[in-house]
């Protein structure tokens, strides 16, 4: 409990007996109170109905808690926990319950492995595509569209929009996108069927899907910036690419660690989109489906444990690594 | 970012010198005005650019099957709902798909609601340390991907008999969202005022009452946010659905629809028909919610 609420808000008839606070009413039940406050020293009495409610508000909270916990724990925690040990282990196929504790092997062969290092390398560059040219749109769009007016709003509604499909239908329908409207008027093949391309090719199809989202977080982020710094910025002189460098960008700072961590999770985990429509291409395989593969395909379970705690592990560092580096060029606002 | 903002001295007195005050103001005027002009025609092209693929699937579904190979991208000669109709009469795939999807997305969301703003609001009033550390803990699935515990979780599922069924599927889904969801609603209940709650208990409210009447309702628009985000999350999920929901008959719309997409690539016009009915029940919640949707997430944002 935080201090100063709650405390004196539950004030018990008990405790109002002790400071004698009591209108003359409650003044029978005060006298009687006070028969026992002879045994007992007025403090140890307050402490102790002090701890009880303390108690009794704790247990309220742990149930209120409960339900959210058994499933967090249940679906993801213990799940999380259960599955280090598997990646030490030489098990094959997830049917069979032989398997043997082989030490660092797994981690070793899954670095030395190159499909897992090609894999990877599709995921890192889809990440890369994806963040800048998410971040790129969606930064743009919110300078169109961050001053509210009715048509701002509605072009706001529309943007997002893509946000609601399901990233397997958006791969399907963008493999006509390519094909019908891509090769009609650049006459060029379809990224998704090249393997020099695929992966910039999935690129473009999520950041059409989540440049929406970013958007509204810079719009947000755009939203807190006060005028008064670009009437000060105007006043010194600045141009307009000036009053971006250097009054804009500063301040949005807390929006791009925002979008760019967000990103990175949804990035390093792409697998709907190759499963789509790029299956059977190597040049397309990601991590994600590389663990999925070994896991339920291939009968090489500890193998596909160990690149899906490698796969956590990057997550985790880079997300770590990019909130510190832009926290430490934060300013205030 | 400019268009409001005076030009500065120096320029205004040399256009004085030369024309007269209304001439500069009107100048001024017709610059803005054809400034604003070009932004909305760049945001309309936007938009439209945004919304090809719509479009496409739009036109190919209400067209017949010899139409699409003959105009392409455009409005058909004879629009059709004939595509609609077989789908639902004639495609099994898609009853079972939308059904499974329907039965699994409204409980989870349900579930998803009332757990994690009862939790949200337990751990947005309460900043002990141990607290702080449940928060801690309950966030960090945001960071865990799924990869890395689908085979635990299957085989724990596998045990318990709940691979391949609607109640194995909300449980795993509501685990999975429960990490995000909790850290938007916390981030929301702190800038509730805490008044009205001090009141309720004042008034002799338990806690569970005081959170039904006070709170909960208090928590509306993070929680409309939170049911069109969840449901997109949930309608839309690809990888949970292809690890744990193994046979044909639990199978929900975005298994169906690869799978039907794979054998059918000759009936496009069936394929998206499938596509446009698969994605209608979200777009329709967002049109309704929109407003919520876009707040919610811009307040969401701020605090990283």
């Amino acid at each position: 409990m935080p201090s100063g609420t709650g405390v004196p808000l539950l004030i018990s008839g008990r405790r109002l007996a002790d400071k004698s606070l009591l209108p003359a009413a409650g003044a029978v039940e005060a006298s009687a109170l006070e028969g026992i406050a002879v045994n007992t020293t007025e403090t140890a009495l307050l402490a102790k109905s002090r701890r009880r409610r303390k108690a009794r508000i704790h247990t309220g909270n742990l149930l209120f808690l409960l339900p959210a916990m058994l499933l967090f724990g249940y679906v993801v925690l213990v799940p999380f926990v259960q599955g280090i040990p598997y990646s030490f282990t030489n098990w094959k196929s997830i049917i069979s319950p032989e398997k043997q504790f082989n030490g660092l092997s797994n981690y070793i062969m899954m670095l030395k492995n190159s499909y897992f290092q090609n894999a990877f390398g599709h995921t890192l560059l889809f990440t890369l595509i994806y963040e800048v040219g998410t971040n790129l749109l969606g930064l743009g769009i919110a300078l169109l569209l961050f001053r509210s007016s009715k048509f701002a709003n509605l072009c706001r509604t529309m943007m997002f929009v893509p946000f609601t499909t399901a990233l397997t239908s958006a791969a399907i329908v963008w493999s006509y996108v390519y094909t019908d409207v891509y090769s009609a008027l650049f006459h060029l093949a379809s990224p998704l069927g090249q393997s020099s391309q695929v992966v910039a090719g999935m690129a473009v199809i999520a950041i059409w899907r989540d440049m929406g989202y970013c958007m509204l977080i810079y719009i947000a982020g755009l939203k807190a910036i006060p005028d008064d710094y670009y009437e000060a910025a105007t006043l010194d002189g600045a141009g307009v690419w000036q009053k971006f460098r250097h009054v804009t960008l500063p301040l949005l700072v807390p929006s791009f660690t925002a979008n760019v961590t967000l990103l990175l999770a949804w990035g390093l985990r792409c697998f709907d989109y190759p499963m789509a429509v790029a299956r059977n291409m190597e040049a397309a395989q990601t991590s994600a489906m590389f663990v999925y593969d070994y896991i339920f395909g291939f009968s090489k379970a500890g193998l596909g444990q160990a690149a899906a705690v490698i796969l956590t592990i990057v997550l985790v560092v880079l997300t770590r690594v990019t909130t510190y580096l832009f926290r430490k060029s934060e300013v205030e606002a | 970012m400019t268009e409001t903002t005076p030009a500065p001295m120096a320029e205004s007195q040399q256009l004085a010198a030369r024309y007269t005050a209304a001439q500069v103001l009107a100048r001024q005027r017709r610059r803005e005005l054809v400034r604003g002009l070009c932004k909305k025609a760049v945001c309309i092209a936007m938009v439209c650019v945004t919304l090809i693929p719509f479009y496409i699937s739009f036109i190919y579904s209400i067209k017949y099957k010899n139409e699409i190979t003959v105009s392409h991208l455009a409005w058909p000669q004879h629009p059709t709902l004939s595509n609609y109709v077989r789908v639902i009469t004639e495609n099994e795939q898609f009853l079972v798909g939308i059904k499974n999807s329907v039965l699994t997305t409204i409980p989870t969301i349900l579930l998803l609601m009332v757990i994690c703003s009862m939790a949200s609001w337990v751990l947005a009033r309460n900043e002990t340390p141990f607290y702080n550390f449940l928060y801690t803990l309950l966030t960090m699935g945001t960071l865990i991907p799924f990869q890395c515990i689908m085979l635990p979780l299957y085989l724990n599922m596998f045990n318990a008999g709940l691979v391949s069924t609607n109640i194995g599927f909300v449980i795993a889904r509501s685990g999975l969202q429960v990490s995000i969801s909790i850290l938007v609603i916390t981030s929301f209940v702190k800038t509730v005022p805490r008044e009205m709650e001090e009141a309720a208990v004042i008034d002799g409210c338990g806690k569970l009452q005081t959170f039904w009447r006070i709170v909960f309702p208090l928590l509306k628009p993070i929680n409309a946010t939170q049911l069109v985000l969840n449901t997109v999350y949930v309608w839309n999920d690809y990888n949970t659905a292809v690890v744990l929901l193994r046979d044909k008959a639990s199978r929900t719309l975005p298994l169906a629809q690869i799978v039907y997409f794979n054998e059918n690539t000759s009936e496009l016009n069936l394929a998206f028909a499938f596509f446009i009915m698969a994605m209608l029940p979200i777009l329709i919640l967002y049109f309704c919610l929109q407003k919520y949707v876009v707040s919610g997430v811009m307040s969401g944002a701020v605090k990283g």
